[in-house]
């Protein structure tokens, strides 16, 4: 009788290229819209059959999840879809592509929705990312579904995991990029930014998103001067603000709260003198003022007015810095929770496996049990109904009585991790023999059953 | 008994808030603080109510029973706070004043007072209620100063640490310690117009020699003086919380100065 051994090996692969094995210049030839990203699934399927897939992509990464992936036409078929799409790069993509398997697959997605794999530590984006392309995977009109009962189960557990990374470690504490920096200390400093005002020195680019970020806060009343009054102008009409002229300065600073200046004067443009003209008694309110200009747009010394607070931008950096750091004091927590999930994970594969060995077990004891009360029958031609009815029911209960114990404990040998063996057991006793095909449909059957995402995933 | 639980769970708020403020981390620390110092107050009342009931007065007269009431007064301006998520965080400065209020009390014993009935009259008990939020409101504003002095240090040194993290916004704690004042101020102003009231009619005339008389005064100037330097030209935030940390001390060692020289009749807080 030919053995079928149980693997607990998970037929899982991620393959695609991140930012921390590809330049920008392919990543950026390698990203996916959502309609691109449904069309490379679809082909997938007619192409290659694969029974899984969800295609993750972001500025960052592209990946291919694929579900199963024993075969190795499987990956080149996905490698080449990825490099088709990429085209002539001047980069060796054989290179910059990477792969994970099983284990390793999970946890990389894991990694993913908690964003410890992200250029920034902790971001949080990455996590409606992840979930827009398990959405997008599950939304196709396929049968089956393309996110299937192992990639639903794994994405929506990489989702739980990336909330339960923030929830219960310092993964996301503190703000990761300059413009939310100033709006932290925008906020340090006058709380609640509703009807706080801007003033703006210089039209570039950084101060505009910051501006943009203090916006979104509730930031109203927003004064640009630069030195080209018409690209003040400008700037203004885009920010539903008002332009002033920089030469009068001193009578635009005292209507502010907060003050940013990136302009590219070679010479401060914010001096003391300046500051003493609108504030001869000294500002009644403190005043943030964020220099981020090379050279600085406001004269250091200004730092030294007692409610001024200056910031430029290496004390900026420095704030970053400081919380990226305080993030990473948070992996080694992060990564215990990853562990622990992924061998959940991977417990609730092994156990799928258990369930056609189960079931083909019972419909052999079924089999005998139908020939069995055969045979009787046959021979007990005056047997009334009703007792032939309970004779019936006896054995039934019999039978499950006799394959319960077995079950219970077969399930949860396959739990605690190390059930392969006794499957292979079981079949070896009960002579079993599944084709591996067979099993497979089994498997999915058996755990299709779906979690509502927005309940939480996994468990 | 009633007294030492309110004093525990006060504790037990404050050193949420503390371990909230070392950690610098995000969990349930002002939460479980809040809860615990909303417990403390109703605790606290419980203790209060428990004292009218038992000895048929209120507990304003005596050092003992009149501290534990100040202290209680401190815990409700606290929980006024608590529905204002950060401002509430003002707790780990103003708390202490509670702490140590109701710890003195206890150590003196709450007790009884000998005295006649006058002592529970509206007169002497509006006198005394509305001085004991004078006082709180001038610790709320020193508490709501002292934070915006160390958090304007924090942001001058441009560092974002636990610290700052902690601490409220500047503007929230100005708001908080202009509240405190003026409450203060108005609350106290009111007391010394009723203890004026309550003199003449029971004692015929005010004594100025009288140390509760003097001090009373005292602390009333130097609400004028705080306000004063609030309302002054440029900076007024700043100057705003030094005066009122500065105010607070004067009061406290005014009172502790009096208290030691000048011996009084024992009923002085």
């Amino acid at each position: 009788m030919p053995r079928e051994p149980v693997s607990r090996d998970l037929p899982l692969s991620v393959i695609g290229v991140s930012h921390r094995t590809a330049p920008v210049e392919v990543r950026e030839r390698m990203a996916f819209g959502p309609s691109e990203a449904g069309r490379a699934l679809l082909e997938l399927r007619e192409r290659i059959g694969i029974r899984e897939a969800v295609l993750l992509s972001t500025c960052n990464r592209t990946e291919l999840y694929l579900f199963p992936s024993h075969s190795p036409r499987t990956l080149e078929h996905a490698r080449e879809l990825l490099s088709v799409r990429a085209g002539k790069v001047g980069v060796d993509l054989s290179r910059v592509f990477f792969h994970r398997l099983g284990d390793q697959a999970v946890e990389h997605l894991f990694h993913v929705s908690a964003g410890l794999d992200s250029m920034v530590t902790g971001e949080a984006e990455i996590q409606g990312q992840v979930r827009e392309a398990y959405e997008l995977a599950s939304g196709l009109p396929l049968d089956p579904p393309m996110a299937g009962p192992v990639l639903n189960r794994l994405f929506q557990t990489a989702l739980s995991v990336g909330g339960q990374v923030r929830a219960e470690t310092r993964i996301g504490e503190g703000t990761a990029s300059v413009a939310s920096v100033a709006v932290e200390l925008a906020r340090k400093l006058f709380g609640n930014l509703k009807d706080r005002r801007v003033l703006i020195l210089g039209a570039g680019e950084t101060a505009e998103r910051m501006v943009e970020a203090l916006a979104r806060q509730g930031v109203r009343g927003i004064l640009v001067a630069n030195r080209t009054h018409d690209r003040a102008v400008q700037l203004a009409e885009r920010l539903h603000g008002h332009a002033v002229h920089m030469e009068r300065l001193h009578e635009a600073l005292p209507l502010a709260d907060i003050v940013l200046s990136s302009t590219a004067a070679p010479y401060p443009i914010l001096t003391r003198p300046i500051f003493r003209q609108a504030f001869p008694d000294g500002p009644r309110h403190p005043i943030l003022m964020i220099d981020i200009g090379i050279p600085r747009d406001v004269d250091p010394a200004m730092g030294e007015e007692p409610d001024v607070f200056l910031y430029n931008v290496d004390d900026l950096r420095a704030i970053v810095d400081q919380h990226v750091e305080l993030r990473s004091e948070a992996l080694p927590d992060a990564a215990r929770i990853i562990r622990s999930r992924s061998d959940d994970f991977h417990t609730w594969y092994a156990s799928l496996q258990v369930v056609p060995v189960i079931r083909r077990m019972r419909s052999r004891a079924e089999v005998h049990r139908r020939s069995e009360l055969d045979r009787l029958f046959q021979g007990w031609e005056d047997l009334e109904d009703g007792d032939r009815e309970r004779v019936e029911e006896f054995s039934r209960r019999l039978l499950n009585k006799l394959l319960h114990d077995p079950t219970v404990q077969l399930r949860k040998g396959m739990a605690r991790g190390g059930g392969a063996d006794l499957v292979d057991a079981v079949r070896f006793l009960y002579g079993l023999e599944v084709r591996e095909e067979e099993e497979e449909g089994e498997r999915s059957d058996s755990g299709s059953s779906r979690v509502d995402i927005k309940k939480g995933a996994g468990e | 008994m009633i007294h030492l639980l309110a004093l525990l769970l006060y504790l037990g708020a404050l050193g949420f808030w503390v371990r909230f403020l070392m950690s610098g981390a995000r969990d349930e620390g002002p939460t479980l603080a809040s809860l615990l110092a909303g417990l403390a107050v109703v605790t606290h009342a419980v203790a209060l109510g428990d004292f009218w009931l038992q000895f048929g007065e209120l507990p304003l007269v005596g050092p003992g029973a009149a501290l534990s009431s100040l202290a209680f007064v401190g815990g409700l301006a606290l929980l006024a706070t608590l529905p204002l998520r950060d401002a509430s965080r003002v707790g780990i400065a103003l708390l202490p004043f509670s702490i140590v209020c109701l710890g003195v009390a206890l150590v003196l014993g709450i007790q009884p007072s000998p005295l006649s009935i006058d002592f529970q009259g509206t007169g002497f008990v509006l006198h005394v209620t509305l001085a004991f939020f004078g006082y709180q409101g001038l610790a709320l504003a020193f508490a709501s100063g002292i934070l915006y002095l160390i958090q304007h240090h924090e942001l001058k040194s441009r560092r974002l640490g636990k610290v700052a993290n902690f601490i409220p916004p500047l503007s929230t704690l100005d708001a908080l310690g202009r509240v405190g004042l003026w409450v203060g101020f108005g609350t106290l102003s009111l007391a010394l117009a009723f203890g004026w009231a309550w003199n003449v009619q029971n004692r015929g005339s005010l004594a100025f020699d009288d140390p509760k008389v003097l001090w009373a005064v005292l602390s009333w100037f130097i609400f004028v003086g705080i306000i004063g330097a609030r309302r002054r030209r440029g900076r007024r935030e700043y100057r705003g919380a030094v005066a009122s940390v500065v105010g607070f001390a004067l009061v406290i060692g005014s009172y502790l100065v009096l208290r030691l020289t000048a011996g009084g009749d024992g009923l002085f807080l």
